[in-house]
């Protein structure tokens, strides 16, 4: 063998820096003695009959001895040391006397202390082939090793490295368990360690804390005994033992058993606290094996699900009070669902347990209305396709309130596993459904009552928005309600003055009136369609809300076409036949007023009562005509007013003077009282005709000798002319219609009294159109008194002159 | 000057009957009633009237027409014109007036009144 150091021959690159690191992994320098390595150093220094044998070991600088037998130094330099050399070769490097050896003879020692004349040393080679060092024997005087004695050495260095292997995995070993403990120490879970039997082998603190129980309470016993509710195992052996078609007993098994469907077993759990309360946890099972796959144990953690447990009960507790049934419901592809949660609201909504629905949909689908089923399910495929928020509302056959109906809202959430998860809350909402019904019916019987009616109806909301046109309106107007803004009305639908050719404006509109507030009655105008002409009465009121906000108006329209067409022919027929009646009555009163004035001569007292018969009469007749025709220009409206300011007094004088005559006739007398100041803003003429109306009135209801009274007197802003007889005052039933055209007390009154049953009606008409009032008070005993009230022109003037000085 | 001559235009003749009697029994004038527009035209300026009363309402050349036919006699631009109607409608009185004549008298007239109102017509018309 070539003793030279010779690296390259079997290192092709530098094999020092492995070396090294080898070295190092074995973590064995600088450590004290140990018994177990100086054993080898004693029997190879016995073997070789040498005084000193060692275990050396080098590093970069120097040589190290973990164990030494005869020496006191515990290093040398790397320099001078005889182990360099063993260490670069693979077999027994021997010098069998140092003072000849030209490599060694001048080696200090050699040369000093140990002395050394002889060494040999064996490589301790690791099983990946680093050097790591010698176990070497050392004499002070030459010598050789005899063969049995090399093989030993080898040997014996053999050992040194297994013995450095164990070392090292025991370090290794420990790291891992201490690894190990300080995981389980810290872990937040409760780790339970059991072996094969079942019996607790190990607890970490966190389970020490969650259980109560000190180590030598419980390990070595059997876990399910310790930790398991008796009647919780039960019902999972028999639920297992129904899924595994085989006896599963309710101990240990229980918790191994469904490990056969998987690598590890996850559910909750109620355990047992060492005092006796209840641990809810989430227990994952699973098996621990050794390298060769043998079964040794089980590991157990147990997630505390208190808080949860405290946060589900809170959930339990908000969900009680939420009406309806909170839920989770987990779809996942392939038509299948379940409900993870579901709150006790699902009771009172499908009439089921939410422990009949944590694994399976199914339940509540066949209480779903067979009706609404397709539906429902329908709506669940497309919602989880489309990811979309899921709303419904569907039928419930509840197995004790019957058929009911609820509102399902969901949102989802998807999961990693492309599964759904859908938190949401079903409601009921019968009662909302069977108002919804109600006010169906309502509409609907309030839209065949718009039908159904001979009138026009047409309305608006709040904002203007057209919102109802009946059949009646649409046919009508040529259409229905279509977004036209309120400013457009008349012109879009053909709203006229009853001219029928002036629009109306758009404040005119009735519908528009009464969506500002007004109550409009009694508005005529006209709609024209295409040659279609229609005049309407329209009534209109704002709608209000239930909270008395305005929430739009409505307009009602009556057709009076017609009623003008009547009204228009009376008119004329009126107008006509009144001119073709005075024209013959001009010359038959003519005539007798130039008979009976004597014109033509005096006339046989025999003629004399028929001729101022037949002359009185035509004068009725002319009064009827004259009458007639104002009713008609005052209610056509075509009467003229000539309005002047002037003093009241002097017309009632004027009044009573040219109505003498006809008082002395019947034998009346006048009667002037009171007396005002007061200015009249009048057509005189007019205001002659009221005058001329109630006294002529007045005088012929009064008995012969009576007195009409005629007064005027101030009221606040108005003056207040009365005329009062003594005649037998107005009858009760009379009173309503004291002012109505051809109205007279009794029939045959207007043949004794004469009149034309107009004139009460048309004093009514002039003084309103002169901007008063009239009326009458009355006792039957005491006469009548009909007055008139007329607005001062005076206090305007005065007060405002007042303004002026 | 006085009012002796009064030219009266009426169709119908009960009234102008009426009228020429009221007008010359109880008023003393010299009446020449006419049945139409044409006659009274062609009769006009012979008569030579101080006052004309006209009907309104007549066949053929109603009132209105007459007096215009009646303005194109420059001898007669100084005669005062009234009409004499039934039909009085609003503003008609004011139309009438507009047309140029004087006043205007309405049917049924008081035929005992009526020659002091044809007095007054003619006297406001000299003013």
């Amino acid at each position: 063998m070539d003793p030279s150091p010779n690296p390259a021959k079997e290192h092709p690159a530098d094999p020092e820096p492995s070396r090294l690191s080898a070295l190092l992994r074995y973590e064995i320098l600088d450590t004290p003695d140990e018994q177990d390595f100086d054993d080898f150093t004693q029997l190879a220094a016995y073997i070789c009959g040498t005084p000193i044998a060692l275990i050396s070991l080098l590093d970069e600088h120097r040589q190290w001895f973990k164990s030494r037998v005869g020496l006191e130094v515990c290093e040398t330099p790397r320099k001078i040391s005889f182990c360099t050399h063993t260490i670069q070769g693979d077999g027994i490097f021997e010098v069998q006397d140092a003072l000849t050896d030209a490599r060694f003879h001048d080696n200090p020692l050699v040369l000093g202390a140990p002395g050394i004349r002889f060494y040999a040393g064996a490589p301790l080679t690791t099983p990946d082939g680093h050097n790591l060092g010698t176990l070497c024997v050392i004499d002070r005087r030459p010598r050789a090793l005899g063969q049995s004695q090399r093989d030993a050495l080898v040997r014996l260095s053999r050992q040194v490295i297994r013995l450095f292997e164990e070392r090292l995995l025991a370090r290794r070993h420990a790291e891992q368990a201490a690894l190990q403990q300080a995981i389980l120490d810290s872990a937040a879970s409760a780790v339970l360690v059991m072996n094969v039997d079942g019996t607790v082998a190990r607890q970490n603190p966190a389970a020490q804390r969650l259980f109560g129980y000190e180590d030598e309470e419980l390990l070595g016993r059997p876990v399910s005994e310790a930790l398991f509710p008796r009647d919780a195992l039960e019902n999972q052996a028999a639920l297992l033992s129904a899924e595994f078609h085989q006896s599963i007993e309710p101990g240990f098994a229980v918790l191994t058993a469904p490990l056969r469907r998987g690598p590890q077993y996850m559910r909750e759990w109620r355990l047992r606290h060492r005092q006796g309360g209840e641990v809810p946890v989430l227990l994952n099972v699973s098996p621990i094996h050794d390298e060769s796959g043998r079964l040794r144990g089980y590991l157990a953690i147990a997630h505390d699900l208190t808080f949860q447990a405290q946060l589900q009960l809170r959930l339990q507790q908000i969900a009680a009070q939420v009406p309806g049934m909170l839920f989770q419901f987990h779809w996942h592809k392939g038509d299948y669902g379940s409900f993870p949660y579901a709150s006790e609201g699902i009771e009172q909504i499908y009439g089921l347990q939410p422990e009949q629905v944590a694994n399976d949909m199914t339940p509540i689908l066949e209480k779903v209305h067979p009706d609404d089923r397709p539906r429902v399910s329908a709506a669940i495929h497309r919602a989880a396709e489309q990811n979309g928020a899921w709303h419904l509302e569907h039928r419930v056959l509840h197995p004790q309130r019957g058929v009911i109906w609820v509102e399902a809202r969901a949102t989802p959430v998807p999961q990693a596993d492309g599964s759904v998860l859908w938190n949401g809350l079903v409601t009921d909402i019968s009662g909302r459904k069977a108002q919804q019904a109600e006010l169906d019916k309502q509409q609907e019987m309030n839209r065949r009552l718009l039908e159904a009616l001979s009138e026009g109806v047409v309305a608006c909301d709040a904002q203007g928005n057209l919102t109802l046109f009946n059949d009646l309106s649409r046919q009508w107007h040529g259409q229905g309600a279509r977004p036209v803004p309120p400013e457009q009305w008349a012109y879009v639908y053909g709203l006229y003055q009853p001219d029928e050719v002036t629009l109306l404006a758009h404040d005119q509109v009735p519908l528009f009136r009464a969506l500002r507030g007004e109550h409009v009655r009694d508005v005529e105008f006209v709609v024209r369609n295409g040659d279609q002409v229609r005049h309407v009465q329209a009534n209109g009121n704002p709608l209000y809300a239930p909270d008395g906000t305005q929430a739009g108006a409505v307009v009602v329209m009556h057709d009076i076409t017609e009623r003008k067409r009547i009204e228009r022919i009376q008119r004329e027929f009126v107008a006509t036949v009144s001119h073709e009646l005075r024209t013959p009555l001009t010359s038959i009163s003519g005539s007798l007023a130039l008979v009976c004035g004597r014109v033509m001569g005096d006339i046989p007292p025999h003629l004399q009562e028929l001729l101022d018969i037949a002359y009185q009469n035509s004068l009725r007749l002319s009064a009827l005509i004259n009458d007639l025709l104002d009713m008609d220009k005052l209610s056509a409206g075509k009467l003229r007013f000539d309005f002047r300011v002037q003093a009241l007094q002097p017309q009632l004088e004027q009044a009573l003077r040219s109505n003498q005559g006809y008082a002395e006739r019947h034998q009346v007398g006048y009667r002037l009282g009171g007396h005002t100041d007061a200015l009249v803003r009048v057509d005189p003429l007019r205001l002659q005709q009221v005058l001329s109306n109630l006294l002529s009135n007045a005088v012929k209801y009064s008995p012969t000798g009576g007195v009409v009274e005629l007064t005027s007197e101030l009221r606040d802003r108005w003056v207040r002319v009365s005329v009062r007889d003594q005649g037998p005052g107005i009858a009760p039933a009379f009173h309503d219609r004291v002012f109505q055209k051809f109205a007279q007390a009794d029939s045959s009154d207007a043949r004794q009294k004469g009149g034309t049953g107009l004139g009460l009606a048309i004093s009514k008409e002039l003084i309103e159109r002169m901007g008063g009032r009239i009326g009458f008070d009355t006792h039957t005993e005491q006469g009548a008194c009909f007055w008139f009230e007329l607005p001062r022109s005076d206090l305007i003037e005065s007060t405002s002159g007042e303004g002026n000085k | 000057m006085e009012l002796k001559r009064i030219l009266h235009v009426e169709d119908d003749p009960s009234i102008q009957a009426v009228t020429r009697l009221a007008l010359e029994m109880v008023g003393g004038f010299e009446v020449l009633s006419c049945s139409s527009g044409p006659q009274a035209l062609a009769q006009v300026d012979a008569f030579a009237p101080d006052l004309i009363l006209l009907d309104v309402m007549m066949p053929g050349m109603d009132g209105p027409q007459t007096l215009a036919g009646l303005r194109e006699h420059p001898a007669l631009a100084d005669v005062p014109v009234a009409f004499m109607t039934a039909k009085v409608h609003p503003g008609e009185i004011e139309h009438l007036r507009g047309l140029g004549a004087q006043e205007v008298i309405i049917k049924p007239f008081d035929p005992m009144q009526l020659a002091q109102q044809v007095r007054l017509i003619w006297q406001n018309s000299r003013r």
